[in-house]
């Protein structure tokens, strides 16, 4: 059997140079053998095989009559080329030797009886034919070998570089074909090396063939390009010159390898090596070998690529992929992409989250453990959608399903799907949301949505709520009730079905106003409007509107309440009153008379009586106030204040009414009011409030004003006077008693240094000067006295009692002398300075006893009675009494009444009483019967 | 014993030199009619300059140009002045006017009695009390010492 039998074909794999990344650039389809080339391949061997076969069982047949077994060995020999195993190939060509010897004696006979026989010699000529026919074969296929093989093994080789363009396999095959048919052509074949050198140099890749020594034997011009070697430069060097490693070591074989590894490891595709250009640059090719065993030994052909830039373009491709991946990871929502048959192939830190797996559990598990519904569904195309509709369906937004955690518990999910196709079929990543949160939002909401709907429908009144365009959106069963529509009827319907406004236009005009002006209106100043029940009849209604401006819009609610039973009982008052005002009327009529008359009154009033409006027009004015006013009746009437009165806003009397026309509260005042001519009057003015404004009522008080000032003046004026008086006094007494003192001192000098000079008749001369001297002296520490009154500094409360004791203690000597009864009532404690009362009640009382009776025991009786808002004093004794016409001269300083010779003293005792009680703003004065007794009363104001 | 009486009534002075020539103490009386007199005699300016020190003052209060009250205080103020004894012979009776002279640190305040009998009882008694009776203050001697050398 040929040894190298099987070597071509033993690569049968497909060299596929099937770039992933970049298929657009190059379409490298190697060679996929097509059927003329099959057959071209496999052709000897079944010519040889069936051939054999034949002659085989022809042989058998006329030798032995029978049909021998031995002949069916040679189809599993058939067989076993087919499987291209060498080895198996030579054991079952000797096992079908031996078993054909040793087997002999078995065999079928012509009848189909297993028959034993001895068949040795038979055999043995057997397999020595057998044996002669394949050498003879073998023979006969080695004769055509030279040419026939040269050829095929051109093609193979072209095979490699051919692959992208069918048509050149197509002109290869047909090329096959020709020289099979032509074999013996050399003129041929000369024309195809030439055609082959030409698709040599036209291939993409740089080729470059080395010799079993490594030696480069032909290269093309890639090579030269890719190197940067001119061809002459690169042939015959070694290869190891431009590729340094992993190329040279495949060729020969070593300690390591056997030939056969080494010729085994000829072939190979995508081996990635490290290639040097003539410059001493390297660059990264991937290389392909294919082995040419011919004449000359086996011949390498290297199919050398630069991947330069493919290496980029994967480095690339690696750095996208990481940061897909990271934004996958980054993503907020949990990913996870699926492919068609619904496995998870990726997924993110967040669906690890969501679920509760760890990434491991997860990948390769079927995307229904997590979302059992809806999602695998979309993946497939079943018998209900085609796939197209299937893919388009992968596509979506706002898929909501139902997730499971790893724990088992089930959560709501908003999911939304991309697909992407690409090599591997179709992915579908799943961004997923967790929108348990927000269902529960949405929960609530329609729990809130359900109360208000419930409120609404609780509401005692009927409520409509429509929208800005008057469509009623929600009416309650108030609603249905009141208009007589069932819900759904109302539903979607202009509000002015229901409502309409014989006072506004229509409703949706009153709606519109409401959108521009959304104020809430009450339902007790709300809009009386005239309803429209679904029978036709119409009733009032009053409405009370109020804006809910919600975030699709704003509504507006409008709750309605049936007002015919208050517009009825209205309709009662009113005729009451109608019935009322008639009998008012002619009350009226009646009173009016009593009016005019009340009118007449007014006019002739001393008072000014005038009404003004709420717009400060004189409504009315009586001829007072026409006659204080600078203006006639009809200059007032219709005409405002302000207007008659410029600047009068300014005026406190303005300020006033002002007030008091928007309190409306009653103000008593005085004040100057300046008139425009510039007349300045003072008015007491009593301003009411009245249904039509102001009442003001006006004295002229300038007179009165006048006169009360000009009083006062004089009041002033007389205490200044009174003041100088007293301080004349003053110092006149003061100034006085010098030279009385001098007067005095000198003449008692004169009379104690010169009593032996003098005769009697001068004695009684200066005892008379110095008798006058002291008597005036008397007189001048009186009216010092007198005139100090009203001065004391200190004021108290003083208790008479113990004032009263002092002056029985400062006068005990005359009462004792006189034999007199003091009696004392209970005093009260007045606000005065003890000294003054002091002097009062001991002026009182000396007094008292100075004109007492002889003839009688003197009583005197000092009390006090509680009045109305002072105390009322009185000093009573049983003297001599005064006469009627004396008791207003009494009180006057030093006015006496009796003779000195009989009543001694200055007379100014009543005096400083009367000066203290009024001082004290009390009065005094005197009751008495003339020979019986004198009471003086006075009165001091109580605490 | 040297006495100023500041007095402008001539009536007062002739009526107080009566009462104190009755006395048995022996004085010499030095008499000025207003306040800026009594200044001057104290200070022995102008017709004052050989003025002695004085032992007792008898001052009025009501008197011309400078009054009694402020004489009373300048003497009061001097560090040595201070310690004279002065007594105020007044025929005022207000008590404002004794408040305010206590209050200027006056020895005595004294009404002058418009009595005749009472006036001269009262000199005499001034006289024997503060010119006979009362031990004056070492310093007055050392003083008047300064004051005439």
């Amino acid at each position: 059997m040929p040894m190298n039998f099987g070597s071509p074909f033993t690569s049968p794999t497909r060299p596929t140079v099937l770039d992933r990344t970049d298929q657009g650039l190059h379409t490298a389809q190697l060679p996929v053998g097509t059927p003329a080339q099959r057959s071209l391949r496999w052709t000897p061997l079944l010519v040889s095989i069936v051939f054999t076969t034949v002659l085989v069982a022809m042989i058998d047949l006329f030798t032995s009559a029978t049909f021998n077994g031995s002949a069916l060995y040679t189809l599993p020999l058939a067989l076993c080329a087919l499987q291209r195993s060498k080895k198996l190939l030579w054991i079952i060509a000797v096992a079908v030797a031996v078993l054909t010897l040793v087997s002999g004696n078995w065999g079928l006979d012509r009848h189909g009886s297993l028959e034993l026989r001895s068949v040795l010699v038979n055999d043995a000529l057997l397999v020595a034919s057998l044996f002669t026919l394949a050498g003879f074969i073998h023979l006969f296929m080695e004769g055509s070998r030279k040419s026939v093989l040269d050829a095929i093994r051109m093609q193979f080789q072209s095979d490699n570089l051919l692959f992208q363009n069918v048509q050149m396999e197509q002109l290869i095959d047909s090329s096959g074909k020709e020289i099979i048919a032509r074999q013996e052509s050399e003129a041929d074949l000369e024309q195809m090396e030439v055609k082959y050198r030409g698709l040599l140099e036209a291939a993409p890749d740089a080729m470059v063939v080395v010799d079993e020594q490594g030696k480069i034997v032909l290269l093309n011009v890639q090579a030269e390009k890719q190197f940067g070697y001119r061809r002459d430069e690169l042939l015959g060097k070694h290869v190891t010159t431009i590729i340094p490693e992993g190329f040279a070591e495949r060729l020969i074989a070593d300690d390591k390898r056997s030939a056969a590894e080494a010729l085994a490891q000829h072939m190979g595709t995508g081996i990635e090596l490290v290639a040097l250009r003539k410059d001493g640059s390297e660059f990264p090719i991937e290389m392909m070998l294919s082995p040419l065993v011919n004449k000359e030994g086996i011949l390498v052909t290297a199919a050398i690529r630069d991947i330069s830039v493919r290496r980029k373009a994967v480095e690339h491709l690696a750095q996208m992929e990481s940061r897909y991946r990271g934004l996958l990871e980054a993503a907020p929502d949990a990913m996870v992409v699926v492919n068609e048959q619904g496995a998870i192939v990726l997924l993110n830190v967040q669906a690890e989250k969501q679920f509760g797996y760890w990434r491991g559990e997860l990948l390769g598990k079927r995307v229904t453990d997590i979302i059992p519904e809806g999602f695998a569904e979309r993946l497939i195309a079943d018998d209900k959608r085609s796939a197209a509709e299937a893919l388009a369906q992968h596509m979506g937004t706002g898929i909501e399903l139902v997730a499971l955690r790893k724990d088992g518990s089930e959560f709501p999910i908003e999911m939304m799907l991309s697909p992407l196709v690409n090599k591997e079929g179709i992915l579908v990543t799943a961004a997923i949301r967790d929108i348990s949160v927000r269902k529960r939002k949405e929960q609530e909401s329609r729990w809130m949505e359900e109360r208000f709907q419930r409120l609404l429908e609780s509401a005692p009144d009927a409520m409509v709520i429509v929208d800005r365009e008057g469509v009623i959106q929600l009416a309650n069963a108030q609603a249905e009730l009141v208009f007589g529509y069932a819900k759904h009827e109302m539903l979607g319907q202009p509000v002015v079905m229901l409502i309409t406004s014989n006072l506004l236009g229509t409703a949706a005009h009153q709606e519109a106003h409401l959108g521009r002006d959304p104020r809430t209106r009450m339902m007790g100043h709300g809009i009386e409007l005239e309803g429209k029940r679904k029978n036709g009849s119409q009733f009032p209604l009053e409405a009370a509107l109020s804006p809910l401006d919600l975030v699709d819009g704003m509504l507006v609610s409008v709750a309605v309440r049936d007002i015919t039973d208050r517009k009825r009982a209205e309709n009662d008052i009113l005729e009451l009153n109608r019935t009322l005002e008639q009998r008012v009327s002619r009350r009226t009529e009646q009173l009016l008379k009593s009016e005019q008359r009340f009118h007449n009154a007014l006019d002739i009033m001393l008072e000014g009586v005038q009404i003004i409006g709420f717009d400060w027009t004189h409504l009315y004015v009586n001829d007072a106030v026409v006659a204080q006013s600078t203006f006639s009746r009809e200059e007032l009437i219709g005409h405002t204040m302000l207007a008659r009165y410029p600047g009068i806003e300014q005026s406190p009397l303005f300020v006033a009414l002002a007030q008091c026309m928007e309190q409306r509260e009653a103000h008593i005042m005085d004040t100057d009011f300046t008139f425009p001519n510039g007349s300045v009057t003072s008015f007491h003015l009593s301003i009411q409030p009245v249904d039509e404004g102001l009442l003001i009522l006006s004295s002229d008080i300038t007179a009165k004003k006048r006169a009360e000032s000009e009083v006062a003046i004089q009041r002033e004026q007389l205490e200044r006077q009174n003041k100088d008086l007293e301080q004349f006094a003053y110092i006149a007494s003061h100034d006085l008693k010098e030279p009385l003192r001098m007067v005095t001192s000198y003449v008692q000098l004169l009379q104690q240094r010169y009593s032996d000079k003098l005769d009697e008749v001068a004695m009684e001369y200066i005892a008379f000067a110095v008798d006058g001297a002291e008597r005036m002296k008397q007189l001048i520490t009186d009216l010092l006295g007198y005139s100090q009154l009203g001065r004391a500094l200190t004021t108290g409360d003083v208790d008479l009692d113990v004032v009263v004791q002092h002056v029985r203690s400062n006068l005990a000597h005359v009462l004792a002398e006189s034999k007199c009864t003091l009696t004392i009532g209970a005093l009260p404690v007045v606000r005065s300075s003890s000294t003054e009362m002091l002097q009062l009640f001991q002026n009182l009382v000396s007094n008292a006893i100075k004109f007492r009776r002889n003839d009688v025991v003197l009583q005197i009786h000092v009390s006090a009675t509680e009045e109305k808002e002072h105390w009322h004093f009185k000093v009573e004794d049983n003297g001599i009494g005064i006469e009627q016409r004396y008791h207003d001269i009494v009180f006057t300083p030093f006015k006496r009444l009796n003779d000195k010779s009989r009543y001694t003293g200055s007379g100014i005792g009543l005096s400083i009483a009367q000066k203290v009680v009024l001082v004290h703003g009390g009065r005094i004065w005197i009751t008495s019967t003339f020979g019986l007794g004198t009471t003086i009363h006075f009165t001091l104001k109580r605490k | 014993m040297e006495i100023l009486l500041v007095e402008d009534n001539p009536g007062d002075v002739g009526l107080t030199r009566e009462a104190l020539r009755e006395g048995d103490v022996p004085y010499n009386l030095n008499v000025v009619i207003d306040g800026m007199a009594a200044m001057d005699f104290m200070e022995c300016k102008g017709q004052y300059a050989n003025a002695p020190f004085p032992d007792l003052i008898l001052l009025d209060l009501n008197l011309p140009k400078l009054n009694g009250h402020e004489v009373l205080a300048r003497i009061k103020a001097h560090s040595e002045w201070k310690m004279i004894p002065i007594v105020v012979l007044t025929t005022s009776e207000a008590q404002t006017d004794i408040d305010a002279a206590y209050a200027l640190h006056v020895n005595c305040y004294i009404t002058k009695p418009l009595n005749f009998q009472d006036f001269m009882k009262a000199i005499k008694q001034i006289e024997s009390f503060w010119l006979d009776l009362v031990r004056l203050p070492s310093t007055m001697i050392s003083a008047r010492r300064l004051g005439s050398s």
